[in-house]
């Protein structure tokens, strides 16, 4: 299986913080790839570097194979990277539509640059049909402000957002926050359905139940480190949690062995 | 569906602004029947647009998030700038206005830089620069107002020339104002870049994640207001024919206050065109008729301050209850 995009000694510093510290990690093709570990660890700031919020201070990034330059979420977008951060997604007093399409609106006259006119017809037409997409049992209208929407509901539009462009790489932070039970399985039927569909997956996530769920692989961090990479169906949901904790997957592993015997 | 129609109509700030500016007309002319006479419309009419170019900018500003109170002193540096160059650099005024505009471009530019690239909050970067533009007017006239141009000039007939409809004299002012708030309007509301700006106002990272250049349509946006109250201040000159400069005092307060009680958050993410052409209105009105009706002159600003916050509340409650947390 190929992979969509590799990372090779990712550093990041805030000041005298190491963020991240030679991060190596390869995202599969049609894989749900699990990010794990304790607040604080790091990822965040690693999905933040891959999506060009923040530039990388040293190491490589290749997406299908090629060196990437990923200066700008412009550039992220442009290779097929979707982001969906932990703190930030929609500008609450613009309409659902409007969100949807934030920059990247269709318009009637490109040649404008940036005065081109947005095509509003089309834009509300694509926002109906896309909420439709992704199933949100309310009747939503794409005009309403996202200002007038529940936390679950925001969630959804952010989520369909990333789905509308197709992009090969979909990224997650938390997507399931400070939501309620319906809600939380509406967005991991929507990672499968992803996955079904042939795109790759990063998953943040402290739920761990979530992760044994959907998950193909888990990746735990800590201290702006890799310090395990498990596939989901050689692991289980008390070593996974061991290993976030603070154990060493290879002690761990050893204490599985010794107790096979 | 109607009524549906009618109360998100009604939700809307501008609809009540109007609303309200329309109970002011009705209870100045009835205190006061000079209120709707020729020459007092006239009046209204001559002063109006120059504040109203000013907020047309300062609209789209606010709704970024951001606000200027260096354009009350650029409102006096335009101008003076260029009739010094006409004056006392033999420069003809073509010339003299493309220097002077040049000149205001670059404290626009520097506003935004500061703002965005070095990250000092708009208030005390445009505090600063009215102190200096300020200064600097003052400096270079030795604090005296220059006579303006007075000759005939196609630039002055286009600026500030004016033609009598029924009695009532109108400027050209207005028609620029008039065809600079389409474009203000058609910006916000159906420009990608005005997507852009309700969007960086709104939730400014939401917007840098979706790849819109904050910074850069922040920067552009000190520019358009600079450039806004250097050509209001230019059509006022030339108007009252003097470059005072110490003209447009305190207009930084005045328009902000404009913009706001239209119904555009000081905070971002919500502006209003129609809303600014009101308050605009509304308040040249409430001026202009405060005195019509007697109010003793040192108890005005009493009036002023009161009738603004009014609106402000009105704003607030309505607000809230079309949002939730
Ligand atoms: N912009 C920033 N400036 C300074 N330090 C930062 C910044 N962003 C993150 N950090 C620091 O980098 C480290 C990693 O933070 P990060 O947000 O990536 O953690 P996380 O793994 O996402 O945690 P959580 O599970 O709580 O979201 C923390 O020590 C954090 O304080
Ligand atoms: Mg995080």
């Amino acid at each position: 299986m190929g992979h969509v995009m590799k990372l090779e000694g990712i550093e990041k510093n805030f000041g005298s913080i190491k963020a991240l510290q030679g991060v190596d990690l390869e995202v599969r093709e049609g894989e749900v790839l699990a990010l794990l570990g304790d607040n604080g660890a790091g990822k965040s700031t690693l999905i933040k570097t891959i999506s060009g919020i923040y530039p990388i201070d040293g190491g490589q990034i290749t997406v299908d194979g090629k060196a990437a330059q990923i200066n700008s979420p412009k550039d992220a977008m442009n290779l097929g990277i979707e982001t969906i951060h932990q703190d930030t997604s929609l500008a609450p007093d613009l309409s659902i539509a409007r969100n949807l399409f934030l920059g990247r609106e269709p318009v009637t006259i490109p040649a404008l640059g940036v005065f081109a006119p947005l095509d509003l017809t089309r834009l509300k037409e694509e926002a109906a049909k896309l909420l439709k997409r992704v199933g949100i049992s309310k009747n939503l209208d794409a005009d309403a402000p996202v200002a007038s929407l529940s936390g679950g509901e925001r969630q959804s539009i952010a989520i369909s957002r990333a789905m509308q462009f197709f992009a090969k790489l979909i990224i997650l932070d938390e997507p399931t926050n400070n939501l309620g039970v319906e809600e939380t399985n509406g967005v991991l039927k929507f990672i499968r359905e992803v996955r079904e569909a042939g795109h790759s997956v990063i998953y943040i996530t402290h739920n761990i139940h979530h992760v044994m769920n959907v998950a193909d692989r888990a990746v735990v961090m800590r201290q702006g480190r890799i310090v395990a990479d498990l596939m989901i169906k050689d692991t289980d949901l008390l070593s996974l949690e061991a290993i976030i904790m603070g154990a060493e997957p290879e002690e761990l592993a050893a204490e599985m062995r010794g107790k096979a015997h | 569906m109607a009524s549906a129609t009618m109360s998100s109509a009604l939700k809307k700030p501008e609809t009540t602004s109007f609303i309200i500016l329309v109970l002011v007309v009705i209870g100045f002319t009835l205190a006061n029947d000079r209120f709707l006479s020729p020459l007092n419309i006239s009046n209204l009419l001559a002063f109006m647009p120059e504040l109203g170019i000013i907020a047309l900018g300062m609209t789209l500003l606010l709704t970024a998030g951001e606000f200027d109170l260096s354009v009350g002193a650029v409102f006096a540096f335009t101008p003076v700038s260029t009739m010094l160059l006409v004056q006392n650099g033999g420069v003809g005024l073509e010339l003299a206005l493309i220097i002077a505009f040049a000149a205001t471009f670059c404290i626009g530019a520097l506003n935004g830089i500061l703002v965005t690239k070095i990250g000092i909050s708009s208030f005390l970067v445009t505090l600063s620069m009215l102190l200096i533009v300020r200064g600097a007017s003052l400096f270079l006239t030795q604090g005296f107002p220059l006579k303006s141009w007075d000759e005939e000039s196609w630039i002055r007939t286009i600026l500030a020339g004016s033609f009598y409809v029924g009695g009532i004299r109108i400027y050209a002012s207005l028609i620029w104002f008039g065809l600079l708030s389409l474009f203000a309007l058609y910006v916000l509301n159906v420009a990608k870049v005005g997507n852009w700006i309700t969007a960086i106002g709104s939730n400014r990272n939401a917007a840098v994640a979706r790849g819109v250049p904050a910074d850069k349509v922040k920067i552009w946006l000190f520019i358009a207001t600079s450039m806004l109250a250097g050509l209001a201040g230019v059509i006022s000159s030339l108007r009252i024919s003097s470059a005072s400069p110490v003209a447009g005092s305190q207009y930084e307060l005045e328009v902000i206050a404009m913009v706001v009680v239209g119904g555009t958050a000081l905070t971002g993410g919500r502006g209003t065109i129609i809303g600014t052409i009101i308050g605009v209105l509304m308040l040249r009105i409430i001026r202009n008729g405060i005195v019509l009706v007697g109010v003793p002159g040192l108890a005005f600003n009493i009036f002023v301050g009161v009738i603004i916050l009014a609106m402000l509340v009105l704003h607030a409650k309505l607000h809230k209850s079309s949002e939730r947390k």
